[in-house]
């Protein structure tokens, strides 16, 4: 339930990296510090400490709308995504898109994906999008100026399952980030996504104020 | 000597229409002569996602040795030609499929960081790939998102973009409906009689010595 009432706003922060504390993790913490810092509550989930699988496939979930599979991920995705205001995706980029755990998260997803289109029990009204941003984090060892491009679709494809708002302006990467700690180095990536945050939770505190919003 | 194939089914769901399109290639390269077929599929094997460590940039190794990636390199190393088939899900290949390429990472390390040969020198350019997908959406752009990474799998493995071969069929979603496809299963059989006429003329200008490659 989303909420015009006052509530703080509930920003989540999901890494697909396998490490602890690396360059990805700290540009994550930074948006939700930032987050953090304009009122909002923020909640961080490391998929590398999770128990779960990837999609069966079995598409169980086309005539039920529940997945099959009972794991660390049934709760995040049928409670946390759906009641977050913002959500942040944070992965790094291996072989020219986002990290396996990652995937694997966004491919258990598919039980939303079946929800909305094959089952039509989830609809989203255009506000929906507005009220709900989603972002993207992700740091790439290459240079390559198209590194992230292969990624976007996947996330979008995400994104959109949850009815999130994702948009190119709702991209926070940083290139170079071979090495451990080399995002401490990047002249702009960490207060980039320090400020991405903040303006994430003011932006729609903006919005929210004055606006009818409704109930799942 | 015989032709070595390897093939990897990446989707979780066994005999599914990314498979059926596999099985196809694979059957029309073992009705050729001197062809061997290995096919595993990701669902009964273990590959772990990659962690990250850079630990093979020293070592030329994984240093995870809790899961089946030891044999399947050695696999790939040895075959001349390696095929990969993969449902898109989500705009991506499968996840189990994410994991195979980004375990190639020492490959990587050992061909760009330690500049070590992956294969001998004379086996360059005589080794060819194939990439097989299926997607549900008709949408033509479903495939677009997912190449580079395919690409990244080949070339660590010293097979060239103009050595891979891509047959991808949008479309299908249902269990049967590329078995049903008007043009999927004869592409694929097609594909497969083709990589195995050129792999074997690659292989044969080895033998006489002749050199004439790249």
């Amino acid at each position: 339930m989303t909420d015009d009432t006052g509530q703080p706003i509930r920003v989540l922060g999901i890494s697909g990296s396998p490490h602890r504390g690396g360059n990805t993790e700290q540009l994550l913490d930074r948006f939700l510090e930032g987050a953090a810092d304009a009122g909002g509550i923020p909640e961080k989930i490391i998929l590398s400490t999770l128990d779960y699988r990837s999609c069966r496939g079995c598409n169980a979930c086309h005539k039920t709308g529940v997945c099959v599979m009972k794991d660390d991920l049934i709760p995040i995705l049928t409670q946390k995504v759906p009641d977050a205001d913002i959500v942040a995706l944070a992965s790094p980029i291996y072989s020219m898109s986002i990290t396996a755990e990652m995937k694997a998260f966004i491919d258990r997803a598919h039980t939303i994906w079946a929800q909305k289109f094959k089952l039509h029990q989830v609809h989203y009204e255009e506000e929906h999008f507005t009220n709900h941003p989603g972002y993207f984090l992700a740091t790439a060892g290459m240079e390559r100026p198209d590194i992230f491009d292969y990624s976007y679709p996947i996330i979008t494809a995400f994104f959109n399952g949850f009815g999130c708002g994702y948009t190119p302006d709702h991209n926070i990467t940083a290139t170079g980030m071979d090495r451990w700690g080399s995002i401490r180095e990047h002249p702009t990536a960490l207060t980039f996504a320090y400020t991405a945050g903040k303006e994430a939770v003011r932006q729609l505190e903006k919005m929210q104020t004055g606006t009818r919003t409704e109930t799942k | 000597m015989a032709v070595h194939v390897l093939a990897f089914a990446t989707s979780p769901r066994r005999h599914g229409n990314s498979e059926t399109l596999l099985d196809a290639l694979l059957e029309a390269m073992e009705a050729e002569d001197g062809v061997e077929v290995e096919k595993y599929a990701l669902d009964e094997i273990v590959i772990e996602p990659c962690r990250g460590c850079n630990a093979c940039e020293e070592l030329n190794r994984c240093i995870n040795e809790d899961d089946d990636l030891d044999w399947v390199l050695e696999k790939i190393i040895d075959a001349d030609i390696v095929v990969m088939a993969s449902p898109v899900y989500c705009m991506g290949m499968c996840a189990q499929a994410k994991a195979l390429v980004d375990r190639m990472q020492v490959l990587r390390s050992r061909k760009y960081v330690l500049n070590l040969p992956v294969v001998p020198a004379e086996r360059q350019g005589k080794r060819l790939g194939a990439f097989l997908a299926t997607a549900g959406q008709d949408w033509d752009y479903v495939f677009d998102a997912l190449v580079p990474s395919v690409k990244c799998f080949f070339h660590v493995m010293d097979i060239k973009n103009r050595d891979i071969s891509y047959l991808m069929v949008n479309n299908v979603d249902e269990m049967g409906a590329l078995a049903a496809h008007p043009t999927a299963t004869a592409d694929a059989a097609a594909l497969g009689k083709q990589m195995i006429t050129d792999i074997k003329a690659r292989l044969a200008g080895d033998e006489s010595g002749s050199g004439e490659q790249e």
